[in-house]
């Protein structure tokens, strides 16, 4: 059978069972002496059916090659593509579906004579499997000219050939480690950074039996430095323990699309360290947690003084409202949950639009740590007793929470959830970090146990009459108590002050403390009188201290740092900024950007395969190419707005800037950084007497 | 009512886990009793190993259209090492776990046939079309060997040698049951008494 455009290559076979139809492919249009040319072995396999990988799983048998060369030529071992695994039953199989590409470097000797024929022969014997198996075998000849001269590919074969090399497993960039324990196998992989949510999925196919057993399920735990696959052991023994051999595969949301991605892992025996619990929680754990953290929650300076004065109330009211006390405390713990409802709904949003969100997400919003501070201090001259609030006030919680009715306690558990966004407690910590790893359900359902922990003490006050007898009675005391619990709320203040001047500067500080003067200056005005004038005044005064929230936000966007990645000594990249990207387009430089995230697997696999080749650095070199590296890990909003201008919603981004003055447009590298084209990209910014020699 | 399902969705969750492990089956373990089992045989005889207490059993799971079992009844393989197994005194039965309308379901009459026809030599063929038997043994392939000790202790589970291959010849492979056998009737301990068996899949009943 004669390919199109296939040039000197002379025929190849093909062989068609009744289920497989197998071509012996070359890549390369002809045979160059003392180099290595690549054939395959290209499976079509019929729908439903199956081969088989190197290792088949339970049952099958992997594809083997028998190969009758010429004198000097020297065929090497598959190069086998990442298989899936396919269930039959309880059992399982890794193998391959619909098509196979074995890869295979035949070593040509530098004796071969250019203009000769020679004709390689390859025999195989694959078995193909739906419910039963038929062992097939083809013979195949593939015949060819040799040539000097650097190889060219062959057009009609590149597909294939392209489409298998990226499949194949990189090696990998991270050292492995595995153990049995418990009657399970563990591999742990060393790897910086990764998040659980931007990997779909992982599979480790390992190279030989006695390691896990085929059809058990795969579990991946992510920690800040290493990745843990967890599945049940064999039941057959491990032949050789010196090291487990195998391919992890992991599937990555990347920019919309799935990315897969194998290494080839060589792991080493080692004790593995448990995974931490904080990772491990149950969903009854977590909720469990989440109450307690609730319930502690309670006793923070930023909540507590707001159940006391609600409390307060209901000694006020004595006997005489105990009968709808039980419907206060409902109305209250009604008001907090479905507070905590809307932030959980919030949080999970956030999380599948890709936000890297915990509990305390908000504190690293400047406008809204000084939003708060200035709340807090409004109820602290409150509780003071600078001003009250009067009962035309709407849209302030104090005056809703004062209205005698359930409205009002609903207000009040609405405002408690307000008040405890700057506290944390023990428990809730590792409790929303789990609930976030999981689906929106269960993270919804740990965010409601912190409601419910944080309305409890509340709510058994007002359910249980008895539990009022040990209020103490009502009385002049009750004065100076709520004074004295505007000093929690000032103190609360001052941290959140103190936080965002950490967060923004000094000048923040300012805006801050000023703002605090005019707002306490504001209230008092209003607490004189209700002439117009007190009133006029005390507005524009709140618009100026808004006027100073604004500034802020604007001011927090610019001064962010531009990168947080400091480059290593005798690193070949620099850490990204503008100002450096003009400066060398400027000097005549083209720019190689890549805007990469400790998190991103492909990202990874690029930097530590194609980025490191020699000769992707020689190209470098010659065309005089500057590298710049964006760390988004910290999503760093200017390395935000470069990838929305391509059109990326995330990580990698590689771009290659030409200088400054030339025509040539930004080059949008793919996502996948194969080395030959990367290079071919480098190299038309060399210069063209390097470009021409580099070619050769 | 609600303050007791609160109470009881925790306790409820730590049971079943405490329970998963129970409910799922470990499997047959060398050196344990050896699963009980009773079964028909192709001439519609009951057969059960406790019949066979006091000697050696072979268990051969098979299924006379796989390429694995047919590379080893074809080269006359498996026909000599059951002859030889039943030299020295061991018991082979032979099972058949194929469910109906699979490859390898055959009656009573049909396996005698095959028996008769490859001129093989099992005590019994056990036909198992349920497969329970099979899954008491955790049998995943064909051919799938296991060897019962006297006492009723599994001796031996796994493949019947060390060249997993469709293709070829079975001779000068290491047959696994052969040398088991033989380590047991010399008072040994088997020095390779579980391996991972090869072959198609047994066609179970899903």
């Amino acid at each position: 059978m004669l390919l199109a455009g296939m040039g000197p290559a002379l025929a190849a076979s093909v062989v068609k069972t009744k289920h497989v139809t197998a071509e012996l492919l070359s890549e390369n249009a002809a045979l160059a002496p003392g180099k290595t040319a690549w054939v395959a072995l290209h499976f079509k396999i019929i729908p439903n059916w199956h081969t088989y990988w190197r290792n088949p799983g339970d049952s099958g048998e992997p594809t083997v090659i028998e190969w009758s060369l010429p004198k000097g030529y020297e065929a090497g071992r598959i190069h086998w593509t990442p298989p899936e695994r396919i269930r039959v039953g309880p059992l399982a199989n890794y193998g391959y579906s619909d098509i196979a590409t074995h890869l295979v470097p035949v070593k040509v000797p530098e004796s071969a004579e250019p203009g000769s024929t020679v004709t390689l022969k390859a025999k195989a014997y694959w078995l193909v499997c739906e419910q039963t198996c038929i062992p097939e075998e083809g013979a195949f000849t593939l015949s060819m000219l040799v040539l000097p001269g650097p190889p060219q590919p062959d057009p009609g074969t590149k597909d294939i050939f392209a489409k298998a090399r990226a499949a194949l497993p990189k090696p990998s960039p991270w050292p492995a480690q595995f153990a049995f324990r418990d009657g399970r196998f563990e591999l742990s992989v060393a790897a910086k950074g990764l998040r659980r949510d931007s990997i779909e999925s992982a599979a480790f196919f390992p190279y030989t039996h006695g390691v896990v057993t085929y059809a058990a399920p795969q579990s991946l735990k992510v920690e800040t430095d290493r990745l843990v696959l967890s599945s049940t052991r064999s039941k057959a023994a491990l032949k050789d323990g010196s090291a487990v051999g195998g391919v992890l595969v992991f599937r990555e949301k990347l920019n919309g699309e799935m990315v897969t991605q194998a290494f080839a892992v060589t792991a080493k025996p080692g004790a593995i360290a448990p995974t931490a619990t904080g990772t491990a929680l149950s969903v009854w754990q977590a909720i469990l947690f989440a109450l307690l953290g609730g319930l502690i929650l309670n006793l923070m300076p930023c909540v507590l003084p707001v159940l006391a004065i609600k409390a307060l109330s209901f000694v006020r009211h004595g006997a005489a409202g105990r009968r709808h006390m039980g419907a206060h405390g409902l109305a209250y713990t009604g008001g907090v949950l479905a507070c905590f409802a809307l932030i959980g709904g919030l949080l999970v949003a956030a999380k599948s639009a890709g936000a890297a969100i915990g509990w305390g997400f908000q504190l690293q919003e400047p406008v809204f740590v000084l939003l708060m501070a200035w709340l807090m201090l409004v109820i602290g001259l409150n509780f003071a007793g600078l001003f009250d609030f009067g009962g035309r006030f709407a849209g302030i919680g104090q005056s809703l929470t004062e209205r005698a009715g359930y409205t009002g306690s609903f207000f009040t558990g609405v405002l408690a959830v307000v008040v405890a966004t700057p506290c944390t407690a023990p428990f809730m910590g590792p409790a929303i970090g789990f609930g976030l790893t999981q689906p929106w359900y269960t993270a919804l359902a740990v965010v409601l146990g912190l409601g419910l922990g944080l309305a409890l003490p509340f709510l058994l006050l007002s359910v249980s009459p008895g539990l009022l007898r040990f209020l103490p009675k009502p009385g002049p005391w009750m004065v100076r108590f709520k004074q004295f619990l505007a000093f929690p709320m000032f103190a609360t203040a001052a941290w959140l002050v103190w936080v965002l001047s950490l967060q923004s500067g000094d000048t923040a500080l300012l805006a801050a403390l000023a703002g605090a003067i005019l707002i306490a200056f504001a209230l008092w005005l209003f607490k004189l009188g209700t002439g117009r004038v007190n009133r006029s005044i005390a507005v524009a005064l709140a618009v100026v201290s808004l006027g100073g929230v604004v500034a802020l936000a604007r001011m927090a966007d610019s001064s962010a740092p531009a990168s947080v990645a400091v480059a290593p000594a005798g690193a070949t990249w620099e850490p990204f900024s503008e100002a450096r990207l003009e400066q060398l387009r400027q000097a005549g430089r083209p720019v190689f950007v890549n805007f990469t995230a400790a998190w991103c697997i492909t990202c990874i696999a690029n930097e530590k395969v194609t980025l490191r080749q020699a000769s992707v650095l020689a190209a470098m070199k010659r065309a005089n190419m500057a590298y710049l590296k964006g760390d988004w890990t910290r999503r760093d909003p200017v390395i935000t707005r470069h990838l929305a201008k391509y059109g990326r919603a995330g990580v990698p981004l590689y771009l290659i800037y030409p200088p400054a003055g030339s025509a040539a447009k930004v080059a949008v590298l793919p996502q996948i950084l194969e080395p030959d084209a990367f290079v071919a990209d480098v190299n038309r910014y060399a210069p063209d007497k390097d470009r021409r020699k580099a070619e050769r | 009512m609600l303050n007791c399902m609160r109470k009881a969705g925790p306790i409820a969750a730590i049971l079943v886990a405490a329970a998963g492990p129970a409910l799922a089956e470990t499997g047959p373990v060398v050196g344990q009793p050896a699963p009980a089992f009773t079964g028909t045989d192709s001439d519609g005889k009951t057969v059960s190993l406790a019949d066979y207490r006091g000697k050696l059993v072979v268990l051969e799971w098979t299924n006379h259209g796989c390429p694995y079992v047919v590379k080893h009844y074809r080269s006359g393989n498996m026909q000599a090492v059951q002859k030889a197994a039943r030299k020295m005194g061991a018991v082979w039965i032979s099972v058949i776990s194929s469910a109906p309308g699979t490859q390898g379901h055959v009656s009573g009459p049909q396996a005698n046939k095959l028996t008769e026809a490859r001129n093989a030599a099992p005590n019994k063929v056990v036909l198992d079309p349920k497969g329970v038997i099979g899954r008491k043994y955790r049998a995943s392939n064909t051919p799938h060997m296991y060897i019962v000790g006297p006492q009723g202790k599994l001796l031996y589970m796994g493949a019947i040698d060390d060249k997993p291959t469709a293709w070829g010849d079975p001779k000068g492979a290491r047959n696994y049951v052969l040398a088991a056998l033989g380590e047991i009737k010399s008072g040994k301990a088997v020095t390779q008494p579980s391996t991972q068996a090869y072959g198609c899949t047994v066609k179970y009943a899903y």
